[in-house]
């Protein structure tokens, strides 16, 4: 199966007054058709910026400064905005985490979803609207035709994020990147979510990439994982690779914090130190300084490595779960 | 036996929301407009024993972080007694009220906004304890450090301002400023949700450490099941400003009773399950404004009958300290 987005070696940096940041250093993946991958991090990993270069949306003092972002074949890392313009919201499009910033507050949620449609489509107005009707039925609001002519402030939290997910699916896009998409929202609304979601790639084998902080989200839905820090991916491979047999010891870490069961009442395995400043990073592994395996090698940035299915970037992977 | 370190009688609080002047004049020459009166906590009843952590657990709206200011003193009451070592604060000598409060503190979820932006760390966590008569001016400093240092903080950085630490590090600082008074009683609401999953670890690493230490009793406040299971003795599940089922973490966790706490326990996300499908509830909670009658779960439960729209059901206990606010809890 041919990989609907290939990303290779981007590098995405911020030219700051205080110095350059490496937000995304040198990141390899790729995502097939009908996929899901989960990409993994905590704040500043350089997850969300990752999304958002594959859909050009980095503004100054931010940009691409190298790498290509092929999509469908076509490298679209810098590629000229009217070609962007092609692509957003019709051919890859994105849902963000809080959908009261995606949804313009003075416009009904009819006139922003055919915005959608004849942005990129010479139809009716009549056949959008009846488009974006079904869209709404899909995503399981009740009583689509009176939500349509409703203000976003009018629908709860959940409510607008499936508003925002059924204008992510309006257009049938290749690829969906869906940025912390439940983070937001309470337990069983982020299942409602979820489920909506699954479904609907599951339907029209749209690939996506579902970005979190939440480790547990993902183990349920993605195929694949990569996880990452400080704008590197240290790990990748296939879920259950990754989460029952994790290589990288900040993966092995990361989960090791995760409360379960199993462990109740138990001091939970940390990882020391904290999440490194961007602008200072340490040399080489980025992790060193809080890995309780660094050596002097790690001086030296890990280069990929491919094990079987996984790719890694570690001169000490782990190979048995370590926080068991 | 002893008192319950403390406990809340039903304990209710009502926000009211007041009328404006418009609405005041429409009120006059007849119009239907009333003021909307929110019962975020209704009647609930919960003892901690000393010692013990209690979680209390509930989704956005559900009336849980109401609660906890209720717990520790930041709201009064609309209804109920809240009784602290068997008194009731409401009726106690100003002294004794004031060892109470002191007694009880709280820590926030926002680390970044629960912390004066002005003030340097030394004097956030060392006010409080200097004004109460704790230590001596001169003394300040010192107990200063030592707490910095229960809470994993290097105490040269004293002389810093809240905004020039990490998150996980303030949340440390709000944590040694409730510490500083001694308390016996934390009310940590989404103490951790704020926080990175690494740093949630330390976070509540920490919390389990200082209970050993301190002897303290919690009442942990969260969303996330997960965290709860882990920490928690006992769990109370809030619905709509009531509880609707609390006993054991084991019982809550191995043999959940009420629909809601399945529902809830069956959706959270776990690292165990992999491509699942997700079959989630329907529905979203209702607005505390117009709950719906009889039991508040009914329009969201697939248990529904004719009953569970007209009566609300109220907390039954079996077992050993098992409750549960369902009408039909034995056959399901």
């Amino acid at each position: 199966m041919t990989a609907v987005l290939e990303v290779s070696g981007l590098k995405t940096h911020f030219f700051t007054h205080a110095g350059v940041v490496k937000a995304v250093d040198g990141v390899d993946f790729a995502v097939k058709k009908g996929e899901v991958m989960g990409l993994v991090g905590e704040s500043g990993s350089g997850k969300s910026i990752t999304g958002f270069s594959i859909l050009g949306l980095i503004d100054a003092p931010g940009r691409i400064v190298e790498g290509a972002i092929r999509f469908n074949g076509e490298d679209i890392a810098n590629a000229p905005e009217d070609r962007l313009k092609s692509i957003r919201g019709n051919r890859i499009s994105m849902i963000f985490q809080d959908p009261m910033m995606t949804l313009n507050p003075v416009l009904r949620i009819d006139s922003q979803m055919m915005e959608a449609i004849l942005a990129h489509e010479k139809v009716s107005k009549k056949v959008a609207w009846e488009r974006c009707r079904d869209a709404l039925g899909l995503v399981g609001i009740p009583s689509p035709e009176e939500r349509l002519r409703a203000y976003p402030h009018q629908l709860s939290g959940g409510m607008r994020q499936r508003v925002s997910i059924a204008i992510a699916f309006l257009n049938k896009p290749d690829l969906i990147i869906a940025d912390e998409p439940t983070t937001a929202l309470d337990v069983t609304i982020q299942a409602q979510i979820i489920h909506e979601a699954q479904k609907l790639t599951k339907q029209t084998g749209t690939a996506m990439i579902w970005i979190t902080h939440d480790l547990a989200v993902v183990a349920g839905l993605a195929d694949r994982i990569s996880v990452m820090y400080a704008g590197r991916i240290v790990e990748q491979g296939l879920t259950d690779d990754v989460i029952d047999h994790p290589l990288h010891p900040y993966t092995v870490g990361l989960l090791g914090s995760v409360p379960t069961a199993n462990k109740r009442g138990e001091r939970l395995f940390q990882i020391e130190g904290m999440t490194p400043n961007m602008l200072a990073l340490p040399e080489g592994c980025a992790f060193a300084p809080r890995c309780g395996f660094a050596s002097p090698a790690c001086k030296v940035p890990p280069a990929v490595e491919h094990v079987a299915d996984r790719e890694l970037r570690c001169y000490h992977p782990q190979s048995q779960v370590a926080a068991q | 036996m002893t008192a319950p370190l403390v406990e809340i009688r039903d304990v209710s609080k009502r926000f009211a929301k007041r009328l404006d002047v418009a609405g005041k004049i429409a009120q006059k020459l007849g119009a239907g407009v009333r003021e909307e009166i929110v019962h975020a906590v209704d009647e609930v009843n919960l003892t901690i024993n000393e010692g013990e952590v209690l979680g209390l657990v509930g989704e956005s709206g559900c009336g849980k972080s109401t609660l906890g200011r209720v717990v520790a003193g930041i709201h009064a009451p609309s209804g109920g007694q809240l009784l602290y070592q068997g008194d009731d604060v409401a009726t106690m000598s100003s002294a004794d009220k004031r060892a109470a409060t002191l007694a009880i503190q709280m820590i926030f979820q926002d680390p970044f906004a629960s912390l004066n932006p002005r003030m340097r760390v030394e004097d956030i966590i060392g006010e409080a304890p200097k004004v109460h008569g704790i230590v001596t001016r001169s003394e300040v400093a010192d107990y200063v450090d030592d707490i910095m240092k229960k809470v994993g903080l290097d105490p040269s950085l004293k002389r810093r301002y809240a905004h020039q630490f990490s998150g996980g590090q303030r949340q440390r600082i709000g944590i040694a400023r409730a510490l500083a008074v001694k308390p016996k009683f934390l009310v940590c609401d989404e103490a951790i949700a704020a926080l990175d999953v690494s740093i949630q670890a330390q976070v509540i690493n920490l919390f389990m450490d200082l209970r050993e230490e301190f002897g303290l009793t919690y009442l942990f406040i969260s969303h996330d099941l997960s965290v709860v299971e882990h920490i928690a003795d006992r769990v109370a599940i809030m619905y709509l400003g009531r509880i609707v089922e609390s006993a054991s973490t084991e019982e809550i966790f191995s043999a959940p009773r009420h629909p809601y706490t399945r529902a809830l326990l069956a959706e959270a996300p776990r690292l165990d399950q992999r491509k699942r499908d997700f079959a989630p509830i329907e529905g979203e909670i209702p607005s505390p404004l117009a709950p719906p009658d009889g039991c508040f779960f009914n329009p969201r439960c697939p248990h529904a009958q004719d009953r569970c729209r007209s009566d609300q059901p109220q907390l039954e206990t079996f077992g050993e300290a098992h409750s549960v606010a369902c009408h039909y809890w034995k056959d399901i």
